[in-house]
């Protein structure tokens, strides 16, 4: 008897022992998970908790998860009659909807739940996010009940406030009354200890219109340390994150804070909370427990949860330096530098410009290139008009010593007659003076030969002026008057009356005139008789000068017509093929154009045209 | 009366200054700028004369006047003047029978001594000229047979063989002979064929011949 009693003792104690297992093991539980806060569904400190949770929710792929929430906003709806309502609501609503773990997400929350789990949750585990260790040694929690715990530590946010302000003397404690708060509540106790050696001034439980005024005005040297604020004192409520704004917005001083949904709001930063950290640390620690491991015993310590986070744009309000920032901070909301923001597109630009700059580069020394080219094509040009008309003017050096012979014959001839005249008793003084002009006269003639003989032979630059080409070619006529007629060649000339005022250079087409009534000359050398060179000028529509040496020899051979301008293109046995080619390249010089043609009567006939000067 | 000198040339200033030269030392002178205007008005060779011509005129060239003087039996002196010396027309005039040939500028003493020459030369070929004419008309007084005489005896022929040729006497041909040497004026035989030869008859009885 006093046996059996032992081992149904025994057994029942072995069943007993066995239930928790069996029940782990083998009834699985409901793969679902009851989320409580006690916020507000708005307020975003909880909504991030509410999405860190999800993302690791989803992040496990085994199996799919239902999650159900609700949002019991305890900081404004308080006292027995809101709990027994809530209770009620929740028991009706989750009648029939089996629950795999419940999350409490705060002291107050976690405190509720413990309450209502016998008679809504039996058995089922319940995880839990709070934020003060006192709490836990307040609510005891029983076996099943397991979670995180965040440490908020009132001397983290201070150390982040001498950052701030190196000279710190004084912290404004600003936020709701100590006892309302839900995270912040410790702070209280730990004034004394965290704030040694500063003015701490409690800016608690101010209406929202007294607070914007107080900190408008908030002397150097100082800082506001904002905990939370959910309600203006007045019957509005808002969520904290709001309330900060409200205050930041007036401030004189920099807002230390404590939560990462503040920083945006206008407060420049601290140790702050990370409430997606907190969300999926419970809710990793939830699925191991949809998963069967058993609830550990002690709650961990979110360590990971807080971290120090400062806002750049309040950073640059307050001219916080980067290096005077606890280690290991985090800088938010920094502006990307101009470069960062438009790497590429300022790369792409930059590498354009440089391409283009090349390009310029390049195309300019082509230009200078080009220039100078041009500048030496003109002057070997030049050099080779030189030797042509050094070669002219050797060709006709019996012309010009016949030329020269005339005046100087008739000045020795007249000096000996007066010499003889002055011998005889009663010399003719009048015939003597008359001979005198004469012979003054001849020696300037004869000064006229060498001159232009000289500017024949003369090497000079290409150099323009305005000149009328009427003048140009009668000069040339006139000087080649007498080689003409000691080859037997009639020269004719039959000028416009109109000026034919062109830019140029008067001796270089002065050459061309020269090589084309000579080329014509030569051309008619094998004529017995009747050997004629016209020259004309002419103007052309107004816009051009036109100048025409035809000959009444045989003309050019069809073949040959567009050739004769060739460089070393000749018919004649000592021709050497320049003269005409010359002629080309100084009248292109001119921006004047020069062809060849045979007339209709017989003969050749150059035309070359020059564009009139602008007057 | 003073010698005439013709001065043809284009330049102006040269020709005057010619003119004045040779009018100072005592010529008559003539000056024309161009051939053709001595050509119209040709000289009156009478007088003692000669021509200063340039060798490069336009239109008829100086070398072209000289040949038509020339076809036109002038008895003129050309003297040629140039302003540089071309050797081919140079030596193509002096064929022709010009004077001289004087480059510009020319001294003084070369054109006064030139022209001089020229005259003189003028002076001797009118001479010749007169005597010729002379003995041109003594010929057109003899007869027939006594030209053919006279054409025979200068040929070298003796009486005997033109007596033979002429079927008459020797003694006959010996008369006709002497009146030809009285016609003719002539004392020797060898006169006698000079002035035949002067005559031009051997080449005139060469081109009957042939």
């Amino acid at each position: 008897m006093f046996r059996a009693i032992w081992i149904t003792g025994l057994v029942v104690w072995l069943a007993a022992l066995w239930q928790p297992v069996v029940a782990a093991t083998d009834v699985p539980r409901p793969r679902s998970m009851l989320i409580l806060d006690q916020s507000e569904a708005r307020g975003p400190f909880y909504y991030q908790v509410f999405s860190g949770i999800r993302a690791a929710v989803n992040a496990d792929t085994d199996a799919h998860v239902t999650i159900y929430s609700e949002s019991l906003d305890l900081s404004r709806f308080r006292g027995q009659a809101n709990e027994e309502n809530l209770h009620r609501f929740l028991r009706e609503k989750y009648r029939d909807r089996p629950v795999g773990v419940v999350i409490a997400i705060g002291a107050a929350t976690l405190d509720l739940a413990l309450r209502w789990r016998g008679e809504l949750w039996p058995e089922t585990p319940i995880v839990f996010a709070t934020f003060d260790k006192g709490d836990l040694s307040r609510l005891k929690p029983p076996p099943g009940v397991t979670g995180g715990i965040v440490r908020m530590r009132l001397q983290d946010t201070i150390e982040a406030a001498r950052a701030v302000v190196p000279d710190l003397d004084t912290i404004f404690l600003v936020g709701d009354p100590w006892d309302s708060q839900v995270i912040f509540r410790n702070w209280k106790d730990e004034i004394n200890s965290a704030a040694a050696g500063l003015n701490v001034i409690e800016l608690v439980g101010l209406k929202m219109r007294e607070l914007r005024e107080r900190v408008t005005a908030l002397p150097d040297r100082s800082a506001i340390i904002y905990s939370a604020i959910y309600s203006d004192g007045e019957g509005n409520f808002y969520p904290p994150a709001t309330a900060l704004a409200l205050m930041a917005d007036r401030a004189n001083r920099p807002i230390i804070v404590a939560a990462e949904t503040f920083l945006s709001p206008g407060g420049i930063g601290g140790f702050v909370l990370l409430p997606t950290v907190v969300g999926s640390a419970i809710a990793r620690l939830a699925l191991r427990i949809l998963n069967g491991e058993p609830s550990p015993s002690a709650p961990m310590e979110l360590t990971d949860a807080i971290k120090p986070i400062f806002n750049w744009p309040q950073m640059q309000k307050w001219h916080v330096s980067e290096s005077s920032l606890p280690p290991g901070s985090e800088i938010r909301f920094r502006e990307p530098t101009f470069w960062e923001r438009y790497r590429w597109q300022s790369i792409v630009v930059v590498a354009t410009i440089l391409l283009q700059a090349t390009l310029i580069a390049i195309l300019l020394q082509e230009r200078r290139r080009r220039r100078y080219a041009e500048v030496e094509a003109r002057n070997r040009m030049s050099e080779l008009a030189h030797l042509n008309r050094r070669a002219t003017a050797g060709e006709m050096s019996a012309s010009i010593a016949h030329e020269l012979n005339q005046p100087l014959g008739a000045i020795l001839t007249n000096t000996e007659t007066a010499e003889s005249m002055l011998k005889s008793a009663t010399p003719n003084l009048d015939e003597v003076k008359e001979i005198l002009a004469d012979i003054r006269r001849d020696d300037q003639r004869a000064n006229e030969v060498m001159r232009r003989l000289r500017s024949l032979v003369k090497m000079k630059p290409f150099e323009t002026r305005i000149i009328d080409l009427n003048d140009t070619v009668r000069e040339v006529f006139q000087f080649l008057s007498v080689q003409a007629s000691t080859r037997s060649v009639a020269l004719d000339l039959e000028e416009t009356p109109k000026i034919l005022q062109v830019k140029g250079d008067p001796i270089q087409l002065q050459q061309v005139i020269v090589n084309l009534v000579v080329n014509s000359m030569d051309a008619m050398a094998s004529l017995p008789n009747g050997r004629v060179v016209t020259g004309r000028t002419e103007l052309c529509n107004g816009t051009s000068a036109e100048i025409s040496i035809s000959d009444s020899g045989h003309g050019i051979p069809s073949e040959q017509l567009a050739r004769v301008f060739d460089p070393f293109f000749t018919t004649k046995e000592q021709g050497m093929g320049i003269g005409l080619s010359i002629a080309r390249t100084i009248v292109q010089a001119h921006g004047g154009r020069i062809w060849a043609e045979n007339q209709t009567g017989g003969g050749a006939i150059f035309r070359l045209s020059i564009p009139l000067a602008k007057a | 009366m003073p010698s005439v000198v013709y001065v043809v040339d284009d330049d102006a200033s040269f020709r005057t200054a010619i003119e004045r030269r040779l009018k100072n030392a005592g010529y008559e002178v003539v000056a024309y700028p161009s051939a053709q205007r001595l050509l119209d008005n040709l000289p009156d060779e009478s007088r003692p004369s000669c021509i200063l011509l340039d060798v490069q005129i336009p239109g008829l060239s100086g070398p072209d006047l000289q040949t038509r003087l020339s076809d036109l039996d002038s008895t003129l002196p050309i003297v040629f003047l140039t302003g540089h010396g071309d050797i081919p027309t140079t030596v193509q005039t002096i064929k022709a029978g010009a004077q001289d040939f004087l480059t510009k500028p020319v001294s003084s003493d070369q054109l006064l001594g030139a022209v001089e020459r020229a005259l003189a030369n003028h002076q001797t070929v009118r001479d010749r000229r007169g005597r010729l004419d002379i003995q041109r008309a003594l010929i057109t007084s003899l007869t027939p047979r006594e030209r053919q005489v006279f054409e025979l005896v200068v040929r070298g022929r003796i009486n005997k063989q033109i007596a033979a040729q002429l079927g008459t006497t020797e003694r006959t041909i010996k008369a006709h002979r002497q009146k030809v040497m009285e016609k003719m004026k002539a004392q020797t035989l060898a006169e006698l064929v000079s002035t035949a030869e002067r005559l031009g008859m051997f080449e005139m009885s060469d081109k009957n011949r042939g």
